[in-house]
């Protein structure tokens, strides 16, 4: 049998077998059910508002927080620091190299838990390591962090330091989002600039 | 002869390849969806209900209590399943996920969980789930941020 022949069948043969595939090697979840779930279960990967507001007063390289609003939401509020990635946008190879970065802490944000824990289990089943979730979302944070008041009479020096953590991560978060909009643009475009060149990219 | 031989070699390498897709198939712990799937679900908020609408729903429906382990009777569903979440992919639970007619609902304390569940589920292939919410919106911000003119002043520190 001619080569050219032969070798057409098994092309044939081949794509008939992956058009019948029922699933999208790229855009399906990589990791298995099981292992998601067991991901899912552990509560390592969720961070409470204090966790995230002390890493924002120490500037942590280490992490990244990732807020899923729209854009609007996002403009009008984000904590410093935040990246906007809507979560509509999520899927967008565009973020592939930020959540590539396995040794970065991707800590997903949304007002509320829901969007943020879908983030979280659709970007953990796709394989990218290293992802968080802050509890209960700038909802959370707005609660604990902006408008949290030490009433007692006495203070531990354990609680002097989490209110002094929520204080000052209040005065960060009130100063950047309180700067007229061509200032924020100006420091999210350096902050753009900043991770690209974690990225390793160029501007 | 040799042009038999020739195509048993391109049924055999078709066939092997066959067998391999149907093995990786038939694995039920493989996510065989599009993630969008998810992605828009939740975009658009119709992996959602409220108590409300849960209330006039006609159709046939069952609730899956995946988080209830610490919760007082009287706060529970009735006729609710209770499955606690880290067994929600035993044997024993998936029949029972199969089996049900209708839409299944799921239930926790926290909607953190339910959303998990939701996006394995989903990714599984099952149709006709949705989260069962206390609050209208859970993803609706209720505070106001109140910007503080005078920090404009300190601009310069960034």
């Amino acid at each position: 049998m001619d080569a050219r022949i032969k070798y057409s069948l098994l092309l044939v043969g081949i794509g008939i077998i992956l058009a019948f595939l029922p699933f999208s090697a790229t855009d399906s979840f990589r990791l298995k059910s099981d292992e998601l779930l067991s991901k899912s279960t552990s509560a390592e990967n969720s961070l409470s508002v204090d966790q995230v507001a002390r890493m924002v007063n120490k500037e942590d390289s280490t992490m990244l927080l990732i807020d899923l609003r729209e854009a609007g939401q996002f403009k009008e509020c984000n904590i410093p620091g935040s990246i906007n990635i809507p979560f509509s946008d999520l899927l967008n190879p565009w973020w592939e190299g930020t959540f590539n970065q396995k040794n970065i802490k991707k800590i997903f944000y949304g007002n509320g838990d829901q969007t943020a824990n879908c983030a979280w289990s659709i970007v953990t089943g796709l394989g990218y390591q290293n992802n968080f979730v802050m509890k209960g979302g700038l909802n959370e944070w707005f609660k604990t962090v902006m408008l949290s008041q030490f009433r007692g009479e006495k203070i531990t020096p354990l609680e002097n330091a989490l209110y002094e953590a929520r204080f000052n991560a209040r005065k960060a978060f009130t100063q950047i989002n309180s700067l007229p909009d061509s200032l924020k643009k100006q420091y999210f475009k350096a902050k753009e600039i900043k991770q690209l060149k974690l990225d390793g990219g160029c501007q | 002869m040799s042009q038999i031989r020739n195509l048993k070699i391109i049924i055999l390498i078709i066939g092997i390849l066959l067998v391999l897709v149907i093995i990786r198939n038939s694995d039920r712990n493989v996510f065989k969806e599009k993630a969008r799937t998810a992605v828009e679900a939740t975009r658009n908020n119709s992996n959602l209900i409220t108590l409300n609408q849960l209330k006039k729903l006609t159709s046939p429906y069952l609730i899956i209590d995946i988080g209830s382990e610490k919760r007082a009777d009287s706060l529970q569903f009735q006729h609710a399943v209770k499955i606690a979440f880290s067994q929600l992919l035993d044997k024993a639970n998936r029949k029972v996920l199969d089996e049900a007619s209708g839409e299944l609902i799921l239930y926790a304390d926290d909607i953190a969980t339910t959303s998990r569940a939701w996006v394995i589920l989903n990714q599984l292939g099952y149709k006709n789930l949705r989260i069962l919410t206390i609050e209208n919106s859970p993803e609706e911000l209720k505070y106001k941020f109140q910007p503080d003119t005078t920090a404009r002043l300190e601009q310069d520190t960034m």
